[in-house]
C-alpha cells in the first residue's frame, strides 16, 4: 500500500508482485478509492484491467464490498460511480442477438441494427429493423446518467431491462464520467478496440493491469497479424462483393459516393478535431501527422480502391506460393510490393482508414463478411506504418507436417513496446500487477518504461502452506530433465512415473501436472501406459488430461472437479501456456499439489521467436537465454501458482527438473515462493519428496483457526495500532 | 504395491525420520526445560479442550465404528503397520468407552476391496467387541476402501436405534482415495436426516469429502501427526457429544435386574430364577457357560438369564443395567462446572487437593467456582477426566448437601 502511495504521489508507473489470495485487488481498490477522495484534482478515474470475464466479477464483487464498508462507516451514500465494461456478447439484452454465441456474430448483427443508417432508413420505413433497447438509450439515457454505485454486468443488463436502455451502449457512455472502470486489457491495448472505447478517458487516470504477466505477449498479439491462404481466398471473394455492391450505388445514387470522395480530399476524418487536444489516446495504428493529410487521389474513388485492394490481395498471393520460408523486414516488404504491382507505401497507410470509410458509404450492415478484408487491410496499413520492430515470415508448411502445404505469412510484432506505449505515456499512473511478475527488472526493459516502485510482496502466513520442493532425482539416483538429450529416455520417464504415482499416493484430492508441450505429454503418457504407470495411477486416482481441444479440456476439467469433490481423487495432466495454467484455479482440495515436469521452454524453432528473440538482443541488450529463461520461469511460477488461492489455502509445489536448482532458475521464482523454498529442499529424491510431502500434509491437515492467525497474518484494530507493531511496520517501510 | 517383500521391510528402509529436529536446546543447552515446557504446554492445551463447558448429554450412545482395511493400511508409518497399530488402540478405546458410557453400545465395521463388512454387530459387550478386534490382526488388508457403503450400512444398523439415543459413526481413514459405487452426497444427506452424527479419523492427510461429511453431519474430523496424537484423537470420542438439539426426551424403560443377592431373601424371586440355565449371551457359541444358582442377572420382565451388565435382552428387549452404571453415566448430564484460571494466588502456596506446592512449571492455579478451593493443572486435569466431581466441594458439607439436592 505504502509503494502504491509513493507511486501515485510521484504520479509514476509501478510495478508490483504479490501473491494471490492476498488481497491484491482490496489493496489496490481501497487505496485509490481513498486518494481519489483525497485528491480529486490529482486523480479522477481508476481504470482496471483484468483478462477475463469471471476476474472481471471478481474485482466488481470488491469493490461492492469496499463500497458497502464506506457506506457503513460514513453513514451516507458515496457519490462513486464503478462499473464493469465487456464485450456486446455479454451484455446483449435484444430478444434474439443475445442468443447468439459467437462474439463476432453478436457484434456484427448489433452493428446491422444500430448503425446510423440503418437508423435513418428506419426513420422512413418502419419495415427496417432497429435495436428498441438502443434506440430507448439513444432517446434518454443520454440525458440521465447512471446513478451513482457498483454496476456488474449482470447489474447493467438489469438496470437495461429496467429502464429499456441498451447495456452495452450505455456501459461505453457512462466510462467517460465513472469514477472507476474495470475491463480487460484490450479495450486499452488493442489499438483498433482501444480508439473506440477508451479514447475519452482522462490524463489524471490510474490504470492498473492485473495478472498483468503476460502482457508483453498480449501486446504483441495485438500489433500481429496471421494471414492464411484460406482467409486470402475469402477476401477475393468479399472484394467481388464490394464491386457489384459498387457498381449497383454507381447506377442508383452516385451522389453519395461523390460526398465521400469530397470529404477525403479535405482530410480523413470529422473526428481529427479531438485529436488535436490531448484528450484523445494516440493510435499507435496511425501516426497523428498521417492523418490531418488528406487520401492520396489513388485510392480516393472507390473503384479505384477495390481495384488497389485487389491488387493488394492478389499481391500477398502470390506471396503465399511460395516453396521455401522467407523472412524480410516491412522495408523489404515495401519495396517488393512497389516493384512488382506498382503499389507505394503511402496509399498502403491509408487502407484500414479507407476501407472503413468505404464500408460507411456503402452501408453494408452486416460485418462478418468482411472481417478477412479488414485483417489484410489492417495488415497493409501495418507493415506500411512501421519499418522497425516487426518482421514478415512466411511459411509454406507447418513444421509437424513439411508435406502439407498450408502457407501463412505471419507479420509479427517484435517489439512489446509499440502497443503499450500510448498508454504509458498518457496516464499518469500505471499499475502493473500479478501474482507472478518475477524477475522485476525484465518488464521495464520489454515494456520499454520507467517505474518509479519495482517491489515483490511476500506473504505473511501464520503456518508454511506451500511447500516448494526441486526433484532432482528418481530412486535410482538417474537425474530428472525434461532436457532434449535426455527427454526420451525412458528412464527419466519412468522416474517422472514414479514420482507421480508416489505423489499420487501420498497427496489427497487433486493433483495437477504441468508438462511442456502437448508432444511431450503424448510421448510420456504413451510410455507410461508400455510401462504400467497409467494402471497404477489409476488405483488411486483418477486421469484426466488436458487436450488441444477446448470442448474435450472443460469436460475433462468438469469431471476432474467432480472426482475431486466426491473423495475418489484426480490427476489431471496438462500442458504450461494451456488453457489450464492460464486461467483456471485450483484452490483448496482441487489443487493440493501441482507438479512441473520439466522446465517450460518456449518451443525455441519457431521462427517468429527467434526473430523476437534477434530483435530483443538488438534494440534491448537482453540476452536470448535470459530471455527464454525469465519466460520459462515465469510460466513455472504461473503453473505453481495455481494451487495457491489465499490464505487458508495450502499445497505442494514440486518441480521436478534438475536444472531448477541452479541459481539462475530459482533466484527467477517469485519472492513469496523462494521464501520458502529451504536449500534442503532443492536437491530431493523421489522418496525424500514423498517424505517430506506427507510429514507436512499431517501437519496442514490441523485444525486451523481465525485466531491462529491473529497477531501474525491478520490484525485486530488494537493490534494494528499497539506500539510493537507500528514499530514493525515502520521498519518494514524503512527497509523498503 | 503390497507385496511380500513390502509389508517385511527393514527398518533402514523405510522413511527417514529426523526425530532430533523435535528437540531444542534452552539457553544454556540443556534440554530438560524445554521437554517440561512441551509437556506442559501439551496439559493446558487439553484442558482448554475440556474447558469448553457445553452440557453434554447423550448417556446413551450408538456407536458404528468403521476401520479401514485397505491396503494403505500396511503403510508402517505407523509402528508396525497401520493397521495394527489402530487395532492395538480400539482396544484401548472399546475398554474405556464402556468404562465412560455403560449403557452405550457399540459395533465395528471394515471397508475393503470397495465392500464394507460387518465384524460385530451393535452390542454392549465390550470383550465380545476386544476379542473381534483381536482376530482381525490377522486379517489381510487390500483393495480400495469405500466410505458410501460402509456409511450406508453403519446407517441401515443405526436407523432402527431408539430416537432418544446418541448414533454415531466413526471412521478411521487411512486411504486417500474412496470408491463408491454412487452418489456420496445422498448418503450423506439421508445420515443427516437419521441424526447420525460422523466423526473421521484420517491416518494420512486432510481429504475433502471426510471433511465435508464431518462438517455436515456435526461430527468432527482430525489427521493425525503420529501415534500419540492418533491415541488422543481416538480416546477424544469417548466423550459423549453434546446432543444435537433434535433428540427427543424420553422415558427409557430399563430393568434392574436382581442379580447375585442371596437365596431365600424374597418371595418376589420366582424358582426359576434361581434354577441352572444357560446363559443367553453365550448361547450361541460353544462355550456357553451353565451357571450355577447364584450367578448371573435374571431380567426382571422375561426372566433370561445373562452372565455380564449392561445388555439388552434378547427375549423381550428390555435394557439392563445396574445402578452404578447408570450413576457413571450420571455426571455426563451434569458436568462440573470449568475451574477458572488465575495466575499466582499469594495466600495458597499448595494445591487443595494434592498438597503438592505449586511449582515454577506452571504459573497458573485453578479455582472452583463453587468452592474457591484451589488446585494445580494436574489436578484439574484428573478431576475433570476421571473424578468428575470437585473435592473441594464434596469435602464441604454444605455444599455436598446441596448438590444432591
Amino acid at each position: 500500500m505504502l509503494e502504491l502511495k509513493h507511486a501515485l504521489d510521484a504520479k509514476g508507473h509501478c510495478l508490483l508482485e504479490m501473491p494471490s489470495g492476498t488481497g491484491k485487488t482490496t489493496t489496490l481498490l481501497s487505496l485509490i478509492v481513498a486518494y481519489m477522495k483525497a485528491h480529486p484534482l490529482d486523480l479522477t478515474k481508476l481504470v482496471y484491467c483484468s483478462r477475463t470475464v469471471p476476474e472481471i466479477e471478481k474485482v466488481m464483487e470488491e469493490f461492492r464490498k469496499l463500497m458497502n464498508y464506506y457506506e457503513k462507516e460514513m453513514g451516507m451514500e458515496q457519490n462513486i460511480l464503478g462499473l464493469a465494461l465487456s464485450s456486446r456478447k455479454n451484455l446483449c439484452i435484444h430478444p434474439s442477438v443475445s442468443k447468439e454465441r459467437e462474439g463476432k456474430v453478436v457484434d456484427g448483427r448489433c452493428y446491422g441494427l444500430t448503425a446510423s443508417f440503418v437508423r435513418a432508413r428506419h426513420a422512413g420505413d418502419d419495415a427496417v429493423p432497429v435495436c428498441n433497447f438502443y434506440e430507448g438509450f439513444d432517446a434518454h439515457g443520454k440525458e440521465f446518467p447512471l446513478p451513482p454505485g457498483v454496476y456488474n454486468l449482470d447489474d447493467l443488463k438489469e438496470y437495461g431491462q429496467a429502464k429499456g436502455w441498451c447495456p452495452y451502449f450505455l456501459a461505453r457512455y457512462t466510462i467517460t464520467h465513472a469514477n472507476i472502470v474495470v475491463y480487460s486489457y484490450h479495450y486499452l491495448l488493442d489499438p483498433k478496440i482501444a480508439e473506440v472505447v477508451s479514447k475519452e478517458i482522462s490524463k489524471t487516470s490510474v490504470v492498473v493491469f492485473d495478472e498483468a504477466h503476460n502482457i508483453d505477449n498480449v501486446c504483441i498479439d495485438s500489433m500481429s497479424v496471421k494471414i492464411t491462404k484460406r482467409l486470402m481466398d475469402k477476401c477475393s471473394n468479399s472484394i467481388q462483393i464490394l464491386e457489384t455492391t459498387i457498381s449497383n450505388m454507381k447506377e442508383n445514387d452516385n451522389r453519395r459516393l461523390e460526398k465521400e470522395y469530397q470529404r477525403l480530399v479535405e482530410g480523413l476524418r470529422d473526428a481529427n478535431i479531438a485529436r488535436e487536444t490531448d484528450m484523445a489516446l494516440v493510435n499507435p495504428v496511425l501516426p497523428s501527422e498521417i492523418l490531418e493529410e488528406a487520401v492520396p487521389g489513388t485510392i480516393r474513388t472507390a473503384e479505384h480502391f477495390v481495384a488497389f485492394l485487389k491488387r493488394v490481395v492478389e499481391y500477398i498471393k502470390t506471396r503465399l506460393r511460395v516453396q521455401h520460408v522467407v523472412q524480410e523486414s516491412p522495408a523489404g516488404f515495401l519495396r517488393d510490393i512497389h516493384i512488382k504491382v506498382c503499389i507505394d507505401r503511402k496509399p498502403l497507410r491509408f487502407t484500414a482508414e479507407r476501407f472503413s470509410s468505404l464500408i460507411r458509404t456503402l452501408e453494408i450492415s452486416d460485418l462478418t463478411d468482411f472481417s478477412p478484408l479488414v485483417t489484410v487491410s489492417h495488415f497493409a496499413t501495418l507493415v506500411s506504418t512501421y519499418t522497425k520492430g516487426f518482421t514478415i515470415i512466411i511459411e509454406p508448411f507447418e513444421d509437424r507436417a513439411p508435406t502439407v502445404s498450408n502457407p501463412i505469412l505471419y507479420f509479427s510484432c517484435l517489439d512489446s513496446s509499440i502497443a503499450i506505449k500510448p498508454v504509458f505515456n498518457r496516464f499518469q499512473t500505471v499499475v502493473i500487477t500479478s501474482g507472478t511478475l518475477s524477475p522485476l527488472d525484465m518488464y521495464p526493459k520489454i515494456l520499454d518504461f520507467h517505474p518509479v516502485i519495482m517491489t515483490s510482496f511476500t506473504m505473511t502466513l501464520a503456518r508454511p502452506c506451500i511447500l516448494p520442493m526441486i526433484v532432482s532425482k528418481g530412486n535410482d539416483q538417474v537425474a530428472m530433465s525434461s532436457r532434449y538429450e535426455t527427454r526420451e529416455d525412458t528412464a527419466v520417464i519412468r522416474n517422472y512415473g514414479n514420482l507421480l504415482v508416489e505423489v499420487a499416493a501420498a497427496v489427497p484430492d487433486g493433483i495437477v501436472c504441468f508438462f511442456t508441450s502437448y508432444l511431450y505429454l503424448e510421448t510420456i503418457v504413451s510410455s507410461w501406459y508400455d510401462q504400467g504407470i497409467i494402471d497404477q495411477l489409476q488405483r488411486h486416482k483418477l486421469l484426466f488430461i488436458e487436450t488441444q481441444d477446448a470442448a474435450e479440456t472443460s469436460l475433462a476439467l468438469i469431471n476432474y472437479i467432480k472426482a475431486c469433490d466426491n473423495g475418489r481423487g484426480a490427476v489431471l495432466l496438462s500442458v504450461a501456456r494451456g488453457k489450464v495454467s492460464e486461467g483456471i484455479d485450483f484452490d483448496h482440495h482441487l489443487g493440493r499439489a501441482v507438479l512441473m515436469f520439466g522446465i517450460p521452454y518456449v518451443y525455441t524453432q519457431s521462427r517468429i521467436l527467434r526473430a523476437r528473440l534477434e530483435y530483443l538482443r538488438d534494440q534491448f541488450q537482453i540476452r536470448e537465454n535470459d530471455f527464454l529463461t525469465f519466460d520459462a520461469m515465469r510460466h513455472a511460477a504461473q503453473c505453481l501458482g495455481r494451487c495457491m488461492r489465499g490464505k487458508t489455502d495450502y499445497g505442494i509445489m514440486i518441480l521436478a527438473d534438475k536444472r531448477f536448482s541452479r541459481a539462475d532458475k530459482r533466484s527467477k521464482l517469485p519472492k513469496w515462493i523462494q521464501e520458502h523454498l529451504k536449500d534442503t529442499n532443492c536437491n530431493l529424491s523421489t522418496e525424500e519428496c514423498v517424505q517430506i510431502s506427507k510429514r507436512w500434509l499431517r501437519q496442514m491437515a490441523q485444525p486451523f483457526s481465525r485466531e491462529d492467525q491473529l497477531g501474525i497474518s491478520l490484525l485486530t484494530l488494537e493490534q494494528l495500532q499497539s506500539e510493537e507493531m507500528q514499530k514493525k511496520i515502520h521498519q518494514r517501510a524503512q527497509a523498503a | 504395491m503390497a507385496d511380500e517383500e513390502e509389508t517385511n521391510e527393514y527398518r533402514w528402509e523405510s522413511g527417514y525420520e529426523k526425530t532430533w529436529e523435535a528437540i531444542k536446546e534452552d539457553d544454556d543447552g540443556l534440554l530438560e526445560s524445554n521437554v517440561a515446557e512441551i509437556v506442559a504446554r501439551a496439559k493446558r492445551k487439553r484442558a482448554a479442550l475440556k474447558a469448553t463447558g457445553a452440557i453434554q448429554l447423550g448417556m446413551m450412545r450408538h456407536l458404528f465404528v468403521v476401520i479401514d482395511a485397505s491396503e494403505c493400511m500396511f503403510l508402517q508409518d505407523l509402528k508396525p503397520t497401520r493397521f495394527l497399530c489402530v487395532l492395538k488402540l480400539l482396544e484401548l478405546f472399546v475398554h474405556e468407552f464402556f468404562d465412560l458410557n455403560p449403557i452405550s453400545q457399540l459395533g465395528i465395521l471394515t471397508t475393503k476391496v470397495k465392500r464394507s463388512e460387518l465384524v460385530t454387530a451393535l452390542a454392549g459387550n465390550q470383550k465380545k467387541h476386544i476379542e473381534a478386534l483381536q482376530q482381525m490382526k490377522d486379517t489381510s488388508c487390500e483393495g480400495e476402501p469405500s466410505l458410501q457403503n460402509s456409511l450406508e450400512r453403519a446407517m441401515n444398523g443405526l436407523k432402527n436405534m431408539p430416537a432418544h439415543s446418541s448414533r454415531e459413526v466413526l471412521v478411521l481413514f487411512g486411504s486417500l482415495t474412496t470408491c463408491d459405487p454412487g452418489d456420496i452426497k445422498k448418503t450423506i444427506k439421508s445420515l443427516k436426516e437419521n441424526n447420525i452424527r460422523v466423526s473421521i479419523i484420517g491416518l494420512a492427510a486432510e481429504v475433502r469429502i471426510c471433511r465435508e461429511i464431518a462438517k455436515r453431519t456435526g461430527g468432527t474430523y482430525n489427521v493425525l501427526l503420529d501415534d500419540h496424537h492418533l491415541k488422543e484423537l481416538i480416546l477424544n470420542q469417548v466423550q459423549p457429544p453434546a446432543v444435537a438439539g433434535s433428540m427427543e426426551a424420553s422415558l427409557v424403560k430399563m430393568g434392574f435386574p436382581g442379580g447375585k443377592t442371596g437365596s431365600g431373601d424374597g418371595a418376589s424371586d420366582s424358582a426359576a430364577d434361581h434354577a441352572p440355565a444357560y446363559c443367553l449371551c453365550h448361547i450361541e457359541n460353544e462355550t456357553s457357560c451353565l451357571m450355577g444358582n447364584n450367578s448371573g442377572y435374571n431380567c426382571p420382565q422375561c426372566g433370561s438369564r445373562y452372565c455380564e451388565l449392561p445388555v439388552e435382552c434378547k427375549q423381550c428387549g428390555l435394557t439392563l443395567v445396574s445402578a452404578p452404571h447408570l450413576a457413571r453415566s450420571y455426571h455426563h448430564l451434569f458436568p462440573i462446572k470449568p475451574f477458572i484460571e488465575r495466575t499466582e494466588v499469594p495466600e495458597m502456596t499448595h494445591c487443595f487437593a494434592c498438597a503438592k506446592p505449586f511449582g515454577e512449571l506452571d504459573p497458573n492455579v485453578y479455582e472452583c467456582e463453587n468452592c474457591k478451593q484451589i488446585v494445580c493443572l494436574d489436578c484439574d486435569l484428573f478431576i475433570r477426566e476421571t473424578l468428575h466431581t470437585c473435592p473441594g466441594c464434596a469435602s464441604d458439607p454444605i455444599t455436598a448437601q446441596m448438590k444432591t439436592n
